[in-house]
């Protein structure tokens, strides 16, 4: 377990093209941080250009995220880009996991 | 902003998701909003990558980028006569294909966070359940 990190979160979504699905992803993720009360930046990006980038959370489609591993110590996958509420469960349950969120 | 083109194919004929990426990319093509090597590029991404378009079970939002031949903000919806399979291990088979093209990396931002939302509320089976191009077109310009 680690401290919070005493600054706003950082969270990138990623997708293959870095327009659309990350985009989707983006927002429901702002949704999500939101009504966990989280402080968080919410970055999309596609693949490619996440490899060179770091967060505290990576959250993508389940074919990217073995890529993410070494971008964010959470890497959380999505199936279902319509279910905001299954996406507040994930980031929630990861958050506690970390101690970010108590 | 201009508004966005949009358009739909009801009842579209497709044998496989390549078929019906081009489905859905048919009539953004025909309006001069993407350029004809568009859907090849949609397609060309999702086998180097995956069936990253496969966005929830049933639905697929086709794209590709900017520089990939969008030449105006677009987007169309095609509802398929019998569902294919994506690839995707959750959401297969698709019936239906969203595509949108964006000439830039901004344009389509307020027209994503707005299908995002309607997407949410519903919109997929509104579109599924039009009897006809109109009907469908009706349904997709209010996302905007």
């Amino acid at each position: 377990m680690s401290p919070a990190p005493n600054r706003p979160l950082t969270v990138l979504t990623v997708c293959g093209v870095g327009m659309g699905s990350s985009l989707i992803l983006k927002m429901n993720a702002e949704k999500a941080l939101k009504s966990l009360g989280v402080d968080a930046s919410v970055e999309h990006t596609d693949v490619s250009s996440a490899r060179g980038m770091k967060a505290d959370v990576a959250i993508a489609q389940g074919l990217h995220t073995d890529e993410l591993g070494s971008v964010a110590p959470v890497v959380l996958s999505i199936s279902n880009f319509m279910d905001v509420d299954g996406l507040r469960r994930q980031l929630d349950e990861a958050l506690r996991a970390q101690g970010w969120l108590e | 902003m201009s508004k966005p083109v949009v358009d739909a194919v009801v009842g579209a004929v497709a044998t496989d998701w390549r078929g019906a990426v081009h489905a859905a990319c048919a009539p953004l093509v025909t309006a001069g909003a993407v350029e004809a090597r568009y859907p090849d590029r949609c397609i060309g991404i999702a086998e180097e990558h995956g069936p990253y378009m496969v966005l929830a079970p049933g639905i697929a939002l086709a794209h590709a980028r900017p520089e990939d031949g969008a030449v105006r903000l677009c987007l169309s919806a095609a509802v398929l006569s019998r569902p294919v399979e994506f690839g995707h291990d959750q959401n297969d088979p698709v019936d239906l294909v969203l595509a949108f093209g964006s000439p830039d990396d901004a344009s389509h931002l307020e027209l994503l966070q707005s299908l995002a939302e309607h997407l949410v509320d519903g919109i997929a089976d509104e579109l599924r359940l039009a009897p006809n191009r109109a009907a469908a077109v009706q349904v997709l310009q209010r996302v905007r």
